[in-house]
């Protein structure tokens, strides 16, 4: 067996990292400092993680480490190493929510994931072996996880070896190299100290008073020798550490319903200030959904205050859909006319009802596959043609035929309905020679008062004797024109 | 002798008569007489040429062929002989999104527009104005379109009408073109012809059916003041009750 595990040292303050990137995004302007592209977060703000149970910083971000404060620190170390310095409260029920969350976006990669959680931190264990032969090589398969990883912006360190427990051990000594060899599992192991394995404090203690204080010392002990000094569990510890035993463990499973957590970075007074954030959650909800092609009618949104009960928010729908498009304006129309009692701290989108895609129209696949075909079609075309040989047409803001149609996309969301627009129109009017004989009309339009030569036209249809339909007009003049075709 | 004539016999792409086959997907046109003469309407897949003069409601005739099938792909139109209009679009029943309009310069680079159109699969329906096409090209088109399932709608300019004088003069050249020009490999092959009132159809080739003249239909494919004629003519009241306020 080959596990690798993830060791997320800074949940909680790369979600808030996460989110204070998007707001930056919104309020650039406001904000006085530039933003720092690579870490998205205001350049000279230090962060840290502070657990109050136990009085320490459980973690701080690249700033905060200039500025002298160190994981461990109090609460009153580090504010005075660094006055300004920006404090979260450490949860641990959000820690998991968040752990929870990545093991949803690595599940359609990998099947078997462990939870598994530290005091301050938390970590998953993913079984590589019998990947690798779907992904055709240990390469492709690390390559394809870490890209998820880095998508799902978390910081960690990683280590490989063949128990969850050995790999954990290489993850904390932050040996963030991927092998898949025996030997090199082993030597990256043998330089590991005793302190960071699961070993109870009492036998890494007694351990180091015989002078055992790596693992390689260990692992070279006979195990009968131990199991006389130390009790099962320990010895149970110490088989797996060595690749002898597999110890039982509780895989990940998806739940069935939709449940998406948010913890936000700062409190939001204004309900309209949760756009964002919900945006982000139906981001999850839409992807969430369409793995499994399913609709929902139903969902809830739940606001979470500090001292009032969460507000639940439940909107629905007159037809099941799965789009963000669909859902974000339900919401923002929802949200419309509601306050919040106190200011919001996190957001909650739940969805338990779905309803299965009819498959008796089942083109399911069709729009997704075709909206990468139009791209690459278009693409292609603009390659060869010229990049503005195609174009969509829209409807402009003009109740002039001439102006009626635009190929860039309108500014206005109105739009000029019109049924004696005719199917195609020339570049300018042409006189009109031949005889004809109107089918459709009077209609006279002027020109909007802004324009620099103001016209007054009366249109026409006309029909030719070979049974062509023309768009004529009749200017002031009383000098007829044709100006379109109706095919 | 016997022998080889039951192999060509045998080939599946001879077609007889008597083996009229009715499983092809069909697209109503929405006029019964027109329908009726195709064997249900137009094949789904494949290239159809309409010969008309521009402007006869030869677009309008396929209303329900492109906006009724299909309709999360693309229409495309290559070279328009105009400025496309959004609001007639939407008139028609196409959303503007679904709509794209390609401007080529050559007639060689809307041809190859054409079949990358039609191989890409993102396409429903397109819709392309050449002048002339070979018999080569046909075919490319004609295979683009079948094994993608879509449909390409090629608008030509009248050669009927220029023909039957021009065979007089120069015979030879004529009938060359005349030959190449009627045996296109090609699903459907259209003639259209305005009247006064009323749009007559011929269908100078199809697959799998009888060529049929002069199928004449009744097309409305503008407003008109039909609406205000009846109004007027049917009005049985005075003009003094008409402005009355009462």
């Amino acid at each position: 067996m080959l596990w690798a595990y993830i060791y997320c040292y800074q949940l909680t303050l790369d979600s808030h990292n996460r989110a204070t990137g998007r707001k930056g995004a919104h309020y650039q302007e406001s904000c006085d400092g530039a933003i720092n592209k690579c870490s998205s977060l205001p350049s000279s703000t230090p962060v840290v993680v502070y657990c109050s149970k136990m009085n320490k910083i459980v973690q701080c971000n690249d700033i905060a480490k200039v500025e002298g404060i160190e994981i461990g620190h109090g609460l009153a170390q580090a504010a005075a190493l660094c006055p300004y310095v920006h404090v979260l409260p450490f949860n641990e029920e959000n820690e998991r929510h968040m752990l929870t969350q990545l093991a949803y976006r690595l599940y359609p990669l990998a099947s078997d994931i462990v939870l598994c959680s530290h005091a301050y931190s938390g970590g998953l264990a993913i079984r590589l072996d019998n990947l690798t032969h779907y992904y055709g090589g240990h390469e492709p398969l690390w390559k394809t996880l870490t890209q998820a990883l880095s998508e799902s912006d978390v910081r960690y360190h990683f280590g490989c070896a063949w128990t969850i427990e050995a790999a954990k051990v290489l993850a904390l000594q932050k040996h963030d190299t991927y092998v898949c060899a025996l030997d090199d599992i082993k030597k990256a192991l043998n330089a590991c100290p005793l302190s960071i394995t699961a070993l109870a404090p009492k036998v890494i203690e007694s351990l180091a008073r015989v002078g055992i204080t790596r693992v390689q010392q260990l692992l070279a002990m006979p195990v009968q020798e131990l199991g006389r000094r130390f009790d099962n569990n320990t010895i149970m510890y110490l088989t797996a550490l060595r690749g002898e035993t597999f110890p039982r463990a509780t895989l990940f499973r998806p739940l069935e319903r939709f449940d998406n957590f948010l913890l936000l970075p700062f409190d939001v007074e204004n309900i309209q200030h949760l756009g964002p954030f919900v945006t982000q959650q139906f981001e999850h909800l839409s992807h969430y959904l369409r793995a499994r092609n399913l609709y929902t009618s139903n969902v809830a949104v739940h606001i979470h205050f500090r001292e009032a009960p969460p507000m639940s928010i439940d909107i629905q729908s007159a037809l099941p859909q799965s789009s963000v498009k669909s859902w974000l304006p339900l919401f923002t129309l929802k949200i419309e006319n509601l306050v919040l009692p106190e200011p919001a701290t996190a957001v909650e989108l739940k969805c338990h009802q779905f309803e299965e895609i009819d498959s008796h129209n089942g083109d399911f696949f069709s729009d997704r596959f075709n909206d990468v075909a139009q791209k690459q079609l278009i693409g292609r075309l603009n390659a060869k043609l010229g990049d503005n040989s195609t174009f969509q047409p829209r409807t402009a803001n003009s109740h002039q035929f001439e102006y009626m149609t635009v190929t860039e996309p309108s500014a206005s969301e109105y739009a000029y309905a019109c049924d004696t627009a005719p199917t195609f129109t020339f570049e300018v009017p042409t006189p009109l020679t031949q005889p004809t004989q109107i089918c459709f009309g009077p209609l006279r339009l002027h020109s909007e008062w802004w324009h620099d030569r103001p016209t007054k036209r009366d249109y026409f249809i006309a029909q030719t004797p070979q049974s062509v339909r023309l768009l004529v007009f009749k200017d002031e003049e009383s000098q007829w024109w044709v100006q379109g075709l109706f095919c | 002798m016997n022998k080889p004539l039951s192999v060509l016999n045998n080939h599946p792409h001879i077609w007889r008569a008597r083996e009229q086959k009715q499983n092809e997907t069909k697209f109503s046109l929405g006029f019964p007489r027109l329908d009726k003469a195709l064997n249900g309407g137009v094949a789904s897949t494949g290239l159809v040429r309409i010969a008309s003069l521009t402007g006869v409601g030869e677009l309008s005739l396929f209303k329900d062929v492109m906006c009724q099938h299909r309709t999360h792909k693309l229409v495309v139109f290559i070279n328009p002989p105009g400025h496309l209009q959004s609001p007639w679009l939407e008139n028609l029943g196409l959303k503007t999104q679904q709509v794209l309009v390609v401007k080529t310069h050559t007639q060689q680079e809307s041809l190859w527009a054409a079949e990358q159109c039609l191989k890409s699969t993102a396409c429903h329906c397109v819709v392309l104005w050449s002048n002339t096409i070979s018999q080569k090209e046909a075919r490319r088109l004609q295979v683009a379109a079948t094994h993608n399932d879509a449909l390409c709608l090629l608008y030509t300019p009248l050669l009927r009408q220029l023909s039957p004088s021009s065979k007089q003069q120069n015979r030879p050249l004529s009938s060359a073109q005349g030959y190449s020009d009627d045996a296109l490999p090609i699903t459907l092959d259209l003639y259209l012809q305005g009247t006064p009132h009323a749009l007559s159809v011929t269908i100078r080739k199809q697959r799998h059916g009888w060529p049929k003249d002069n199928i004449v239909i009744s097309h409305k494919w503008t407003p008109d003041n039909n609406a205000i004629k009846w109004a007027m003519t049917h009005n049985t009241l005075s003009d003094q009750a008409l402005h009355s306020v009462s």
